[in-house]
């Protein structure tokens, strides 16, 4: 019997790593595509999980758990992917303000964005301004994401802004931002692109705006 | 009723004659007499000192002797990172990769324990016996998480007992510190696990149910009152949060008040919450934090309630947004007027302003919410009325309070912003901190 992609994306939603590496496994060995393995199978049960997550039906673990699947998961596909020509849809740079270390939210961002296609790459915590604008010039970024707890940090997402101006590239990468403190007129008052109020909006709003690009 | 009377009423299911109001200025305490978080946070003397300003501007019905979560972390080994604008921030994790379970009980007499119990005993002296004073303990499951990092979110998948053995032993650590506070005079002891709103409720009830039971059961044994403080959207554990026995409850902006007390009040338990600390406190100005507090106040009914703000003040909320809050808490008819004249769209300033460069001597014009019930106002009051006795007649003093739509309509022309506030000669000299007598009598005096 074929592999049974919607059984991968439930097993996936559940956190169980063993059942979704044998199951990826299993459509690899029956020649199934990676990149349908991937979307219908693996991102489709992350997208669940971030609908949920947005709707308050599960919260912190169980999307770490199900991330930690996706992850095991990937890890096979990778090679496939990159053979069949498969691209990311687009790449953010991410990472927690200046001054700032709580990092769940921002992994959890992170995660969903990979859910969706994008390749994420994580600056960690304690990030400097003009470290992000380094970075997402380097690494050709589409997105800078920043993420704050603090009242006290978040201002530090302002100087993200002036950091990119000043840099030239600011009409090649958008700047979203969030994290607890932050709503959408602080968005708009530091010039920021786009507030999202949570990770799985995160994933959809810079999928968007890789697609426009 | 004084207000230390008030928070015992409330918490006992009693009336009260007026909403008990608890203003959790941590860090922000050291705002109030120019000290840095850093100071407040590793000082006692600069403590205590911002403690007692707080008491004395923002008559505080309950007040926290410190607000920071970091205290028996940094006992227990997490490295902090220090702000001079912050509570600091747990910055390495010791059991991040191992899964011992620690077994030491931090003592009374170590680090900024010892600090913040001698404090607490201060407290108790100085303003004891009118006001309710709060020692806050971190909650067991932040604690663990301190003490985990974010691994402890997949541990409760993936390795339960661990969990279940970690949470018993921050338990341990919560309840012998109950113990000190209690000893230190503590009235209410309050347990702040911000993490509690990042968990299903299967998962309250599965690792957090027993150790907050335990915990607010000790605490009761006491004979102190418990609170347990959330921060984030906990509105699906309101009702398993409630389970636990705490006296009260306290929630963040990110709960709907007048819907969690619908829960709560089935329990009998107290809420506290939640006037938002960013979007209105940090950032709003007088009137919106006079209106939020008194919208907020209208949503809900008044028995078993607290005001407080959503959580731990931001370092810089400007001190005149807390004297409002506090007027639209203890007067909120008389600030409910203060808000719809505000409002008014027709409001005009029908009377004339003094034509300020050809005054014959100082005018000293003193703006404020009302000397009669804000304290800041009194004192503000107060310095101008020494200034006048000092000088006599050769300057004027003058007070518009914020009661009569006319005294608004001048403070919009005049552009007043803060309350209470002096002008000496229609120019701004000192908003929300009260000058020394030596000060503005020395300020006066250049423009004899």
């Amino acid at each position: 019997m074929a592999m049974d992609l919607l059984a991968l994306s439930e097993f996936l939603q559940k956190g169980r790593a063993k059942e979704v590496t044998e199951l990826v496994q299993q459509g690899l060995d029956e020649n199934m595509s990676a990149k349908v393995i991937l979307q219908d199978g693996l991102m489709h049960g992350m997208n669940i999980i971030g609908e949920k997550f947005k709707n308050n039906e599960v919260f912190v673990p169980e999307v770490l758990i199900a991330a930690r699947a996706m992850n095991m998961g990937t890890v096979i596909l990778k090679p496939f992917l990159a053979d069949a020509g498969v691209q990311a849809t687009g790449k953010v740079v991410i990472g927690t303000v200046k001054g700032d270390l709580h990092d769940i939210g921002k992994n959890l961002v992170g995660m969903m964005m990979e859910g969706k296609g994008l390749e994420v790459i994580d600056l960690g915590t304690d990030v400097p301004p003009q470290k992000y604008v380094d970075e997402a010039i380097a690494q050709g970024a589409d997105i800078i994401a920043c993420s704050a707890l603090l009242t006290t940090t978040m201002t530090q997402m302002k100087a993200v802004v002036e950091a990119l101006d000043a840099s030239g590239a600011r009409d090649k990468i958008k700047i979203m931002v969030g994290g607890a403190p932050v709503t959408d007129s602080y968005c708009e008052s530091i010039g920021a692109d786009f507030y999202t109020a949570d990770a799985a909006s995160a994933a959809n709003k810079a999928v968007e705006i890789c697609s426009v690009k | 009723m004084t207000g230390k009377e008030r928070i015992v009423a409330v918490l006992s299911g009693k009336e009260t004659d007026k909403t008990p109001w608890v203003p959790f200025a941590g860090v922000h305490s050291g705002k109030l007499k120019g000290y840095t978080a850093k100071e407040v946070s590793q000082q006692g003397d600069k403590l205590f000192e911002s403690l007692i300003e707080v008491n004395k501007m923002y008559k505080p019905d309950g007040q926290p002797v410190m607000f920071d979560l970091q205290i028996e972390a940094e006992l227990m080994g997490c490295e902090l990172l220090w702000a001079e604008d912050a509570p600091p921030t747990v910055s390495s994790h010791p059991l991040e990769s191992t899964s011992e379970i620690p077994t030491y009980i931090p003592a009374a007499d170590e680090g900024r324990l010892a600090l913040e119990i001698d404090v607490m005993k201060q407290m108790k002296e100085a303003v004891g016996d009118h006001t309710a004073l709060y020692g806050l303990i971190t909650g067991p499951f932040t604690l663990a998480s301190h003490l985990r990092g974010t691994n402890i979110f997949m541990d409760m998948i993936l390795d339960p007992d661990y969990v279940h053995q970690l949470m018993d032993y921050a338990t341990d650590v919560a309840i012998t510190l109950s113990k000190y506070f209690v000893d230190a005079g503590m009235d209410v002891i309050a347990a702040v696990d911000p993490l509690i709103s990042q968990i299903s409720p299967d998962h309250f009830k599965e690792f957090m149910h027993e150790p907050f039971k335990r915990l607010f059961t000790a605490i009761r044994e006491m004979g102190a009152f418990s609170s347990f403080f959330v921060c984030g959207n906990a509105t699906m554990n309101i009702g398993p949060m409630c389970e636990t026995t705490p006296d009260s409850l306290s929630v963040d902006e990110n709960v709907n008040l007048a819907d969690a007390k619908k829960v709560t009040d089935t329990y009998g338990v107290v809420i506290g919450g939640n006037i938002p600390l960013t979007s209105v406190m940090l950032f709003g100005n007088q009137q919106d934090n006079m209106k939020a507090t008194v919208d907020l106040m209208d949503s809900v009914t008044k028995d078993h309630l607290i005001i407080a703000p959503g959580c731990d003040m931001p370092y810089d909320i400007p001190i005149e947004n807390t004297l409002a809050i506090e007027q639209a808490v203890h007067e909120t008819e008389l600030v409910r007027e203060m808000v719809k004249n505000y409002e008014g769209s027709d409001l005009v300033f029908e009377g004339v302003l003094p034509e300020y460069d050809k005054l014959v001597k100082p005018l000293v014009e003193v703006f404020t919410l009302d000397s009669a019930t804000c304290a800041a106002c009194t004192y503000m009051l107060a310095t101008a009325m020494d200034a006048k006795e000092h000088y006599g007649d050769k300057i004027d003093v003058v007070e518009y309070k914020y009661t009569t739509p006319q005294n608004i309509a001048r403070c919009a022309t005049m552009g007043v912003k803060q309350l209470p506030s002096i002008y000496i000669n229609g120019e701004l000299k000192y908003s929300s901190i009260i000058p020394r007598r030596e000060e503005i009598v020395g300020e006066i005096g250049k423009y004899l």
